[in-house]
């Protein structure tokens, strides 16, 4: 059915944006706002619906992190896993669920690297402990960018409305100040305060738990 | 001389293009820059393509929803030709090696090209252009658009046609830009040339409706310009231009 072939992406930004076209679906289809609140609601319904309209965005995600392969399939798998177990942390009127399926798929996919990371660590030092003298716990050094990345994907779950949706668009679709007002409609001046201002509370979220993993 | 406000620090840790006057500070102040680089360590943490979700979908295969069935116990089912269908790509897209883990970018960003020189050599500028189409309660907006900064300039904005219940289409502009001596800021229409010019009238920073003239063919003069003019009783474009878009019509 051809309404099922609206594939709209620009949804998955999480500012209730200006959006033009209401999903087109055919008569009976809950609409994605409906999906949303079947999901939240534990209604099982909610969860298929979910993966029929977004499995495909999440897991072009992971593939283009992983390659296709088991890799990918597990964080495909994760993410919806984890996001119907925890779906009591999911609020509609919070934002769309795609957007939040997504933070999801962000937080499975560094998960993954961070995992392999300490893999390659463990096969190094493994290595090294053959050929010389016994080196310090493999655990030590937690790279401070795989640490930062945690700790950045954690705080914007914690960032209210609009100023998630603001720094999602500049971080992850790269849009400009310019492009960001254009696409919410919210004043420019209010997309740039909201842009320094969350970028400060990251930087004290790094300062502070950073720190704290490093010292 | 003055530092960078706030937010422009904040917009240059994001790699956006500052005006002249802040790029010229930043290179010589050691705090600005200070400012900029412990604004960046969370840009930098999650400044990786894969975390983008406008990327092409793809359709995983059957076997991961039957393990999310299995680790739910839902019932429900998906219809697998609805996962198939709304999501027809194929694995085309997927590139990278397993050794690829993370790639640090942040390039896709483009400065904006053109200046007032290419008014003259005939450039367009495509970047910037969103359309959108709304329902308001005065009237039907056609379409919007954002206006970036041109380089060395710190103005921008937003620009929204509108078609009003009487058939008239007005163009609402907001223009955040710093206030003017001695000169003023002018809307413009301009053809993918570069040389047809429709001149809209004096705007100013803040938010304003300009009328459009009718029948006038926004297909044909699509880039959407903000000049400063000088107050020298010429009419034409002074090709000082300091903010565009280009509509989606």
């Amino acid at each position: 059915m051809s309404e099922l072939l609206t594939i709209r992406p620009r949804n998955l930004g999480s500012v209730a944006a200006v959006d033009p076209q209401p999903a087109q679906r055919g008569a009976g289809e809950p609409d994605d706002q409906e999906v949303g609140r079947l999901f939240a609601a534990g209604e099982e319904e909610g969860l298929a619906l979910a993966y029929e309209r977004w499995a495909g965005q999440v897991h072009g995600m992971a593939v283009r992190a992983f390659g296709p392969g088991p890799d990918a399939e597990d964080v495909t798998q994760q993410t919806f896993v984890s996001a119907w177990t925890g779906r009591g942390g999911y609020r509609p009127e919070k934002g769309p669920l795609p957007a939040w399926l997504v933070g999801v798929a962000r937080h499975k996919i560094a998960d993954t690297w961070a995992r392999r990371d300490r893999q390659r660590r463990e096969t190094e030092a493994a290595v090294s402990d053959m050929q010389a003298a016994p080196s310090g716990p493999v655990t030590a050094g937690v790279d401070t960018e795989i640490a930062d990345r945690f700790l950045v994907l954690d705080e914007l779950d914690l960032l209210g409305q609009p100023q998630r949706g603001i720094i999602e668009l500049a971080f992850f679709e790269d849009l400009t100040h310019a492009q960001i007002a254009a696409r919410t409609g919210l004043p420019l001046g209010t997309v740039k305060s909201h842009i320094r201002r969350t970028l400060e509370r990251l930087r004290t979220r790094l300062e502070v738990d950073g720190a704290a993993l490093h010292a | 001389m003055q530092h960078c406000t706030p937010e422009q620090l904040a917009l240059a840790a994001l790699r956006e293009p500052l005006p002249a006057e802040d790029t010229a500070h930043l290179a010589a102040c050691d705090r600005c820059r200070a400012e900029v680089r412990s604004l960046q360590r969370s840009v930098d943490a999650v400044a990786v393509p894969q975390f983008a979700a406008t990327g092409a979908p793809v359709a995983p295969p059957p076997r991961v929803w039957e393990s999310i069935a299995a680790a739910t116990g839902v019932a429900a089912t998906p219809r697998p030709a609805a996962v198939e269908v709304a999501h027809p790509v194929a694995e085309e897209s997927a590139p990278p090696s397993r050794d690829a883990d993370v790639l640090p970018f942040r390039s896709r960003r483009r400065p904006v090209l053109l200046v007032a020189a290419a008014l003259v050599a005939g450039v367009v500028v495509g970047a910037g252009a969103v359309a959108v189409l709304q329902s308001r309660d005065d009237g039907q907006e056609i379409t919007a658009v954002a206006l970036d900064p041109l380089p060395d300039n710190d103005a921008s904005g937003r620009a929204e046609v509108v078609a009003r219940d009487d058939g008239s289409r007005v163009v609402e502009v907001e223009l955040d830009a710093p206030a003017l001596d001695d000169e003023y800021y002018e809307l413009w229409l301009i053809d993918r040339d570069v040389v047809g010019m429709v001149p809209l009238g004096v705007v100013r920073p803040g938010t304003q409706t300009v009328e459009l003239p009718a029948d006038l063919d926004l297909g044909e003069f699509p880039l959407v310009d903000v000049s400063v003019e000088p107050l020298d009783g010429d009419p034409t474009h002074s090709g000082v231009s300091v903010a565009r878009g280009e509509l989606d019509t």
